[in-house]
């Protein structure tokens, strides 16, 4: 090749380049400014964050790895709609092709599952560190009531998923879970109707959790996150404790940091995916009730108090809480100890919280570990 | 909008109102629509046989429509399977009642609770003769305890 040719090839690559990248790969502090601002999935941080945030132990990264989870389960999710088919008579069935005919997908299916639970368990732990941080507290109390709506999508989005396999494990669990929807007083039977499409659990409710599961629920999610991200910047970055003002640029100290987050959290979601198969037991039939018949884990605190009480456990407890958890913010006005773990000020909050927190999560190790057959107490290690 | 003559200042309410109108409507129209009016489930009302197909003093679980049919000296009369409290299938064991395998709520003969979680009794549906001789069970109907259809 010629000289003026290489040389017109390299140019006409650079203004492709150049188009895309505005900035190129900067590499003085001015540039990788400008490289925060110029690229869109940039732009949602910063430019320069406290260095009080940046260290791991005030958020634990948590929030952070409930989003990376979003992400994979909707990679994975879109890859399992392409084989996936929502009927009764087909689901089941494509449920074992995916396992047993398609190249990598039980491993596929492993992830989903896997990044699903784990979803609803570091989302309640983010709330958690929030909580704990004070971090909720002016001018912060309307994101965390956007959090609370994107806890109550993610228990949502894993609970229509659940049926979709159309199994017995499946089947028995949306029976139970939508049976307490119906406890709500007015409001529960309609709900439960419209949910379902109907009185029974058959085409018309699988096709509308599928929808659920696959459209709507998820695109709520995003548009969620989206608010969530863009109140956290707007509400000035994250809490810190006043005085500790030294600022960091977020390129690269925060992006190395998001980086190492992603790596972490890939490599503990596959290595899950590739030790532990996601369960798939016999074909739904509503004729034959597995004994016991448990909702999925996350709901099992909530199962517990129902085998106490319908109303209580169904209809008084989670109203409650989730009321508790929405005007939160706004009841609990005093300032003092944002950004600090376990802060001296906070004690009296603090301790409640973690006492309720600790009942719900007692009250799901029993529901899970401790129930057998005619939900009677067992050991689980004399079974 | 108040600067303008009055004539725009109507025309631009009354478009506002047609909009505002319009929308709300197609809201309300997508919200009916998701209320299903064509049920792709079995019917509520259905054939179970005929009656000597039920052997005297017998209780036969019927699975796949999760009623258990009684024949007694007095006649027939049908109790749901399903439970009350969160819908499992309860087991019937013979003069003692039903007994549900999810969180141990029992029933008597009737249906009516004994103990446990649930807390309304086992509906007992209405029962009828059709014209072709066959044993009719009415799910959306529900009789009292003492209902037999004799037959
Ligand atoms: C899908 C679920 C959620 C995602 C993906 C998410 C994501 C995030 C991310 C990435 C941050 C930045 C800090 C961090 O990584 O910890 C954050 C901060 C925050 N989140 Fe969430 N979050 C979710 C649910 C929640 C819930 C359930 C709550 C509380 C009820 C909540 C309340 C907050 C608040 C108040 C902040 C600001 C904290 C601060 O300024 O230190 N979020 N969230
Ligand atoms: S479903 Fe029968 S006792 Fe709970």
């Amino acid at each position: 090749m010629s000289e003026p040719t290489r040389g017109r090839i390299h140019r006409a690559w650079r203004r492709i380049y150049r188009s895309v990248f505005r900035i190129g790969w900067p590499r003085t502090r001015q540039q990788r400014l400008a490289a925060m601002l110029s690229s869109l999935a940039l732009h949602v941080h910063p430019t320069r964050v406290r260095v009080h945030v940046l260290r791991f132990s005030s958020t634990l990264g948590l929030g952070l790895v409930a989003f990376y989870l979003f992400l994979i389960l909707i990679v994975t999710g879109l890859a399992l709609m392409l084989y996936y088919v929502p009927h009764p008579d087909a689901a089941y069935r494509s449920m074992k092709d995916i396992q047993f005919a398609v190249t990598f997908g039980m491993f596929l299916r492993n992830t989903h599952r896997w990044a699903a639970h784990g979803m609803v368990a570091v989302v309640f732990l983010h709330m958690c560190r929030v909580f704990f941080t004070g971090s909720y507290k002016r001018p912060r109390e309307f994101n965390w009531v956007v959090g609370v709506l994107l806890l109550l999508l993610t228990l949502a989005l894993s609970f229509t998923g659940y049926l979709l396999p159309w199994d017995q494990l499946a089947f028995w669990a949306i029976t139970v879970g939508t049976s307490i929807v119906a406890y709500f007083p007015l409001v529960g039977e309609p709900a439960r109707y419209l949910l379902l499409g109907g009185h029974e659990i058959g085409q018309a409710a699988l096709l509308r959790f599928y929808v659920l599961h696959c459209v709507i629920l998820p695109l709520l999610m995003a548009s969620l996150i989206a608010l969530h991200f863009w109140r956290v910047v707007k509400d000035g970055g994250l809490a810190a404790p006043p005085g500790r003002m030294r600022r960091a640029p977020a390129w690269p100290h925060l992006l190395f940091r998001e980086l190492l987050i992603l790596v972490f959290v890939l490599v503990l979601v596959h290595a899950a995916a590739l030790a532990f198969d996601a369960p798939l037991e016999q074909i739904a039939d509503a004729a034959r009730t597995p004994n016991p018949a448990k909702a999925p884990w996350y709901f099992l605190g909530l199962q517990e108090l129902v085998h106490y009480g319908a109303i209580l456990g169904g209809v008084v407890v989670p109203t409650a809480m989730i009321i508790a958890l929405l005007v939160l913010p706004y009841v609990d006005r005093r300032g003092g100890g944002v950004g600090v773990w376990f802060a001296r000020e906070r004690r009296r909050a603090n301790t409640v919280f973690a006492l309720l927190a600790v009942v719900v999560v007692v009250l799901t190790v029993i529901g899970t570990f401790f129930r057998g057959p005619n939900w009677d107490w067992v050991w689980p290690w004399l079974r | 909008m108040s600067e303008g003559p009055p004539r725009r200042r109507v025309v631009l309410t009354l478009g506002t109102a047609g909009l505002a109108a319009g929308g709300l409507g197609l809201l309300a129209a997508l919200a009916r629509s998701v209320v299903p009016d064509v049920l792709y489930e079995a019917p509520r009302r259905f054939p179970i046989g005929r009656p000597e197909d039920y052997p005297p003093n017998s209780v036969t679980l019927l699975p796949e429509r999760r009623l258990f049919v009684f024949r007694t000296a007095e006649g027939f009369h049908a109790i749901s399977a399903i439970c009350t409290h969160l819908g499992c299938n309860v087991n019937h064991e013979e003069g003692h009642g039903f007994v549900c395998p999810c969180h141990g709520s029992t029933y008597d003969e009737d249906g009516d609770v004994t103990n446990g979680p649930a807390a309304w009794p086992l509906p007992r549906y209405a029962m009828s003769l059709s014209r072709r001789g066959e044993l009719v069970v009415d799910t959306r109907r529900t009789v009292d305890p003492d209902f037999r259809l004799r037959a």
